[in-house]
């Protein structure tokens, strides 16, 4: 396998476990069946780091914008905290979290509004694109140069209501792990968009290249790839979440005695809301409808409850989301994907019934 | 001063639409004015707030330019509690005067007043703006805003105070507290340090800092750092409770009780008079398994503070400990009474109910009904009441109330075990057969999933 095979192959959340020459960077994750209510607790909030966590100082710390604005800003956290803020609950999800896998939390964010930022610093009428860059930097790959950690977002992505720079998450101040003093935080979208330790925001024209995101690598990470006719393939920049759902409980291979068990999941579709959970008892062959606890929201996830009347064998249970699109979860990995992201089809939880 | 206000009332005009027109001479409008404003101050120093705004709202209009008229006039709304008037008059205050900080400050002071969070950090920009080297201001405003409990906002004033050249110790210590309140642990053991290393600071100031630190460390889970930090604190401030009790707590995390009774018992011999103190070291004593010594600082806590639930749990807790069933059905009894929303009370006391010898079944049901009353779905009700049931020979309810206990929660090995007991008492052994046998294939999984 070449490294570029790998690249695709692999999500970049794994990738950097198989690279410890860069760093070490962190990668936790807790099972989703510790979550009461709808928010995860910031301690059991998922971290997917690239590089090490900076030392970052609420005193020293500056955003700057700056690029194709009229007036470039440096913000100070206190500028962040007397601002207009908005709050949000919306989920974050890493784009290579596993089927079933809790590489996925739900809070409740507040932060300042990007679009109020870049308006106040004078957006170009032809910015096209933002960098957002932490600080966090390192080797993101082998050959690549120690640069920071950055990424691409389309200037429309930044400008709607629900992008913000984020500096609280469940009424509390970020944790260091989840990016203090202040992230990006883009709702509907997979997590490594959201840059954590945000220190840098660069607006960019339609023919300005983003060269620290190209000179790093990054450009070759978190992308679609699809085999096309001919032995092609085709190459898109992963954004929005697809729909999911996950069960929460049991946990896969567990034991339990024969009675009427509840089910628990999560479901969640980016910025659409979830219209219906359906859950199989038998691998995909026959569904039941789940109920949500609670109306669906866009960005945010729902919690789902089925009441299983559990008999004596083996079962592969399997949970369904569609949303109100009427997108659906897929039952397998389409087998043209040739990249690790995007893992949405319904994960098999064996259980055990005596 | 004279010379400002004849200053003001010279370039005035008279724009105020609830102004009567006037046709004073320049020389009996600065007369008109004094006089008006003297009689304000006078209401003002009497209370008499709505009088007071009255004849500034006067002296407004004949010296609608005047700073000081719509000062003091925003001052009486303030106090009379027209917060909306109050700050339209300070806003005018503050275009009229735009080089003093001081509408500005009582800005802020009404729109938090107003619970207007908004308008709030409108002036605070405007403060930062307009006087980005004022560390007096900023601190100040920081101070009001901790006190009015907005940290996030006292912790910006804070930093402001920081960036705009404040380096007193007091405010480092201040900001320090702030940081380490909103959660910026890192943050605020750098300040902490900062003013503990600082040979000027004065040793009380020291002292919070080492606090602060303490606290911090502990919160990013260091706890040798924090153990030492606390006890510098406690070294350089004997009397500050705080101190002690961040102490005791560490201790009490990681289950060193005696240590936790050391520090409390020394932090009591200094301030016999604390109920926090004593309620911490009552708890301590029980968890160190010191029954008699913690019933009788809990009781002595009690009869200054009866409404302390707390403190009623721990007693029971002791008294479950030492097998002293009726004390326990009392002290828990009392916490319902207390505290009738406090979560498994009646549970628990049905729970403790069914340890007398002998039970009186009964009162164990009543008790169980009335847990039902606040908590329909809780699993223990039905099997507490399942197995009072299988005791008094009420067979069919005791299998009608262990069923719904397991299928409110299916993976709970007791009800098994008593559904088991009731069927091999009804006499279908291979229903009994087939429960006990679930009993054993629960007792070899893990706990509650």
């Amino acid at each position: 396998m070449t490294r570029r095979d790998f690249m695709f192959l692999a999500g970049a959340c794994s990738l950097r476990a198989q690279a410890p020459e860069v760093s070490e960077p962190r990668n936790l994750s807790f099972p989703l069946q510790s979550i009461e209510g709808l928010l995860t607790p910031p301690d059991l909030f998922f971290v997917r780091d690239h590089f090490h966590e900076p030392d970052v100082s609420l005193r020293t710390w500056r955003l700057r914008i700056e690029g194709r604005v009229a007036r470039p800003v440096e913000l100070s956290f206190a500028d962040l905290v007397e601002s207009p803020t908005r709050k949000l609950e919306a989920v974050l999800e890493c784009a290579g979290n596993a089927a079933g896998g809790s590489a996925v939390s739900n809070a409740m964010w507040e932060g300042v509004p990007l679009a109020n930022l870049l308006r106040d610093a004078g957006l170009a009428q032809d910015a096209e694109t933002v960098v957002l860059e932490g600080a966090d930097s390192g080797r993101l790959m082998d050959n690549s140069p120690v640069l920071p950690y950055c990424q691409v977002v389309p200037v429309a992505k930044c400008m709607r209501e629900e992008s913000m720079v984020a500096f609280k998450l469940n009424d509390r101040f970020l944790p260091r792990k989840n990016g203090f003093p202040a992230r990006a935080l883009f709702p509907g979208w997979y997590a490594m968009d959201s840059v954590k330790w945000l220190r840098r925001i660069i607006v960019l024209g339609a023919n300005e290249r983003a060269a620290d995101f190209e000179a790093s690598g990054m450009n070759k990470v978190y992308n679609r790839v699809v085999a096309a006719a001919g032995g092609e393939r085709k190459v898109t920049r992963l954004s929005e979440i697809a729909v999911k759902s996950t069960i929460a409980w049991p946990a896969d291979k567990a034991k339990l005695p024969a009675a009427r068990h509840l089910l628990r999941g999560f479901a969640w579709a980016g910025g659409r809301r979830i219209r219906t959970i359906e859950v199989s008892q038998d691998g995909g062959r026959a569904w039941s409808p789940a109920s949500l606890e609670g109306p669906s929201k866009p960005f945010t996830w729902v919690r789902w409850r089925y009441l299983w009347d559990a008999k004596p064998g083996e079962h592969v249970l399997l949970s369904r989301a569609t949303d109100e699109s009427g997108r659906q979860q897929p039952l397998a990995r389409d087998p043209a994907r040739k990249d690790g992201y995007e893992l949405n089809f319904c994960a098999a939880v064996r259980c055990w019934v005596a | 001063m004279r010379t400002g206000i004849i200053f003001l009332l010279l370039c005035c005009s008279l724009n105020a639409t609830d102004c009567e027109p006037s046709q004073l001479t320049e020389k009996e409008r600065l007369a008109k004015f004094q006089e008006l404003d003297r009689q304000a101050q006078s209401a003002f120093e009497q209370n008499q707030y709505s009088a007071a705004a009255k004849y500034y709202r006067e002296a407004a209009c004949v010296a609608p330019k005047s700073a000081r008229a719509f000062y003091g006039l925003g001052t009486a709304e303030a106090a009379a509690g027209n917060f909306s008037a109050a700050r339209q008059a300070f806003e005018t205050a503050d275009a009229l005067l735009p080089d003093n900080m001081l509408p500005l400050t009582m800005l802020v002071r009404v729109n938090v007043a107003m619970k207007d969070i908004e308008r709030t950090k409108e002036v605070l920009r405007a403060a930062a703006k307009r006087f980005p080297n004022s560390p007096d201001l900023h601190a100040g405003l920081a101070w009001f805003l901790a006190e009015s409990q907005l940290l996030d906002l006292a912790l910006a004033e804070s930093l402001r105070a920081g960036d705009s050249g404040a380096t007193g110790a007091e405010s480092l210590v201040a900001l320090a507290a702030l940081e380490n309140t909103v959660g910026a642990f890192h943050d605020a053991i750098q300040t902490a340090r900062a003013v503990e290393n600082d040979p000027h600071a004065p040793e009380a100031i020291k002292a919070s800092a080492s606090g602060v630190a303490g606290l911090s460390y502990e919160s990013i889970g260091q706890r040798q750092e924090a153990i030492e930090h606390l006890k510098l604190a406690i070294e350089r401030a004997p009397a500050q409770e705080n101190s002690y009790l961040a102490l005791a707590f560490i201790y009490e995390k990681a289950h060193e009780f005696g240590e936790a009774v050391e520090i409390l018992e020394r932090a009591r011999a200094r301030m016999a008079g604390s109920g926090a103190l004593l309620l911490a070291l009552g708890n301590n004593l029980v968890w160190a398994g010191e029954y008699q010594r913690g019933e009788q600082v809990l009781n002595e806590f009690l009869q200054k503070n009866p409404g302390a639930a707390e403190a009623y749990v721990r007693l029971a807790e002791a008294y479950r400990n030492t097998n002293r069933t009726a004390l326990e059905i009392d002290a828990l009894q009392k916490l319902a009474r207390v505290k009738p929303d406090y979560p498994m009370v009646h549970v628990l006391t049905a729970e403790a109910m069914l340890r007398v010898d002998p039970v009186d079944y009964n009162a164990v049901l009543q008790e169980l009904a009335k847990a039902e009353k606040v908590a329909p779905n809780d699993a223990d009700i039905f099997y507490l009441r399942g197995k009072v049931y299988l005791a008094t020979n009420r067979l069919s309810e005791a299998v009608t109330a262990l069923k719904r206990s397991i299928d409110l929660r299916p993976t709970e090995v007791r009800p098994y075990y008593q559904l088991g007991l009731t069927y091999r008492k009804l006499g279908k052994a291979d229903l009994a057969k087939e429960i006990l046998q679930r009993v054993e294939f629960l007792k070899q999984q893990p706990g509650e999933r």
